[in-house]
């Protein structure tokens, strides 16, 4: 559903790349953990996909298609085809759940009787039956993040990106979102989550994929946010993959593991 | 339905925006006013300029009845001066300085007049005997106007020998005047919309960036987008354009129809119908104007 082939993104010549020869696929109705810290290239990953920007090098395939080769009148079409979660919510805050939810379809021009009848079965879907006429400030973070997802999801995308959506919410609260993208995940949208928070990684249990500096250094399936793999070897193919962590062979497992601590 | 959609975002953009659309709508409505005050200027120079005007520049005009001029003193002008008057222009001394001339009946002389004065109640009032017949001359050198006029007054059978252009031109030229400071106004007032409009729609566009970012996201396309904010530009342009146009016909209705044509009842003005012929001119100038400073606006600051 989503392969990145060599892609490398430089935003700034003289800086160190955001994405460095990154090769990644992700299939069809897979659930994708995106997690690295801050700078390691998570959200321009993100971008990418959308076409928000294009590659510096490499190529982007979203759903089979080359998108630096999708004209820029097409890229609607894209995203269309792709939901977004932000950690902030992005609700409109003078729109309803509702309105807010059918914003979403109003813009691509969908009629009024398929909105009316579209809108609730989502909201349920995530879990807000009977909350259609709050307003936003109304709700829980919780919830707001709950019409974002419904909000993301009610054009039926093929794949959903979510940019750190438990970023807000306590634990808790965290753990109920997670529920929502599972049960979407489970009626077939590829899902790709990046995060921060290591328990609701260790609680899923689905594959991670770890940046860190714009390198891939890590992709398992059914992985905890901390790798399993010993960490010498990692260092190692560290090495091999950027040279740029040499420094890490002599301080082994000190270095990933204070990585996984922060 | 994407319809109904882009006509509410429209709604809610202007509510948004009053003050800013309010001032649009000013704007515009000076400028284009001053744009139409020129078209108006030419438009009764034009009128003004009659039948003749750019045909010949002196007019002979013959004896009617009622004439109290010197070469009047036998009445109405009789064939027979006639024939000798004609016979005089065609003679070899006034013949070097006239490229042709026409004779203009009553009956003509009345349908010019008609014609002329068609928006004024004058003409009603006036029949064709009341107006004179006349020997229309285009001069070879309009600056010859002395030797025609000398040898011609004083002929029986002619009331007065009138150098129409030099009337005429005196004014016109105040006129044109007139309209290149109208010109020269409208025109700086136009870079004041276009700029005006242009930070309004910035404005709007920054204000509403957490809705565009979200029609981006989810794919909607650039004219769902971008629509609102040119028509908002647009609107109220076009609503400061059809203000322009409403004053216009107005200072033609009651000033120039009510007041001034009473004033000087034997000038032709121009009518307030006729002023409707630059109303679509006006709207289109606005629109466009709007459309073209909002597109290169959001060209900026609005990335889809």
């Amino acid at each position: 559903m989503i392969r990145f082939e060599n892609v490398t993104k430089v935003y700034d010549q003289t800086a160190r790349p955001a994405l460095d020869s990154v090769n990644l696929e992700i299939d069809r109705g897979e659930f994708a953990f995106l997690v690295g810290a801050s700078g390691s290239g998570k959200s321009t990953f993100l971008r990418l996909v959308l076409k928000e920007d294009r590659a510096t090098s490499g190529a982007v395939y979203v759903a089979g298609q080359n998108v630096a080769k999708i004209s820029s009148w097409r890229v609607p079409r894209l995203r269309r085809g792709i939901g977004v979660v932000f950690q902030d919510f992005r609700l409109l805050p003078q729109k309803n759940v509702f309105a807010n939810v059918a914003f979403a379809m109003q813009v691509i021009g969908k009629s009024r009787s398929v909105i009316r009848d579209t809108v609730p079965e989502v909201l349920k879907t995530v879990g807000l039956e009977g909350k259609e006429h709050r307003m936003p400030h109304e709700l829980s973070g919780g919830e707001q993040q709950r019409v974002a997802i419904a909000r993301a999801v009610v054009n039926r995308p093929g794949i959903l990106l979510a940019d750190e959506p438990t970023g807000n919410l306590d634990p808790t609260t965290s753990m109920g979102i997670m529920g929502v993208l599972d049960k979407i995940n489970q009626n077939g949208t590829t899902v790709v989550m990046a995060t921060h928070d290591d328990d609701i990684v260790n609680e899923m249990r689905k594959r991670v994929v770890e940046l860190k500096n714009g390198v891939v250094i890590r992709d398992e399936a059914r992985a905890l946010y901390t790798s399993m793999i010993p960490v010498v070897g990692q260092s190692r193919r560290l090495k091999d993959a950027s040279g740029r962590e040499a420094h890490d062979d002599g301080l082994p497992g000190e270095g990933r593991e204070g990585e996984a601590q922060r | 339905m994407r319809l109904a959609f882009i006509l509410s975002e429209i709604g809610s953009g202007l509510r948004r925006n009053v003050s800013m659309v309010v001032s649009v709508i000013l704007v515009t409505f000076v400028s284009l006013t001053f744009v139409g005050a020129a078209g108006m200027l030419q438009m009764q120079i034009n009128q003004m300029k009659g039948y003749w005007y750019d045909k010949v520049q002196v007019a002979i005009f013959l004896c009617s009845e009622g004439s109290t001029a010197p070469g009047c003193a036998t009445g109405s002008v009789t064939p027979e001066q006639q024939q000798s008057l004609n016979a005089l222009l065609e003679s070899p001394a006034v013949a070097q300085y006239i490229n042709d001339f026409q004779f203009e009946s009553k009956e003509e002389a009345y349908k010019h007049f008609k014609d002329q004065f068609s928006n004024s109640p004058i003409v009603d009032s006036v029949t064709p005997d009341q107006l004179p017949a006349s020997f229309r001359i285009n001069m070879k050198d309009p600056e010859k106007y002395q030797i025609i006029s000398e040898t011609f007054s004083s002929q029986p059978g002619v009331e007065t020998v009138i150098d129409q252009r030099q009337l005429l031109e005196r004014l016109f030229s105040v006129m044109n005047g007139a309209s290149l400071v109208a010109v020269g106004i409208a025109g700086v007032m136009i870079v004041c919309a276009i700029l005006l409009i242009a930070t309004t729609i910035r404005l709007s566009a920054f204000s509403r960036r957490r809705e565009t970012g979200i029609m981006r996201l989810v794919g909607a396309s650039k004219t769902v987008i971008q629509l609102p904010f040119i028509l908002e530009g647009v609107i109220a342009a076009v609503i400061g354009a059809a203000l322009a146009s409403g004053t216009l016909w107005a200072v033609a209705h009651f000033f120039l129809g009510d007041y001034m044509s009473r004033q000087y009842p034997d000038t032709a003005f121009i009518s307030s119908g006729q002023t409707l012929i630059l109303a679509p001119a006006l709207l289109i100038l606005g629109a466009s104007l709007a459309g073209i400073s909002s597109l290169l606006t959001l060209r900026r600051y609005l990335r889809v």
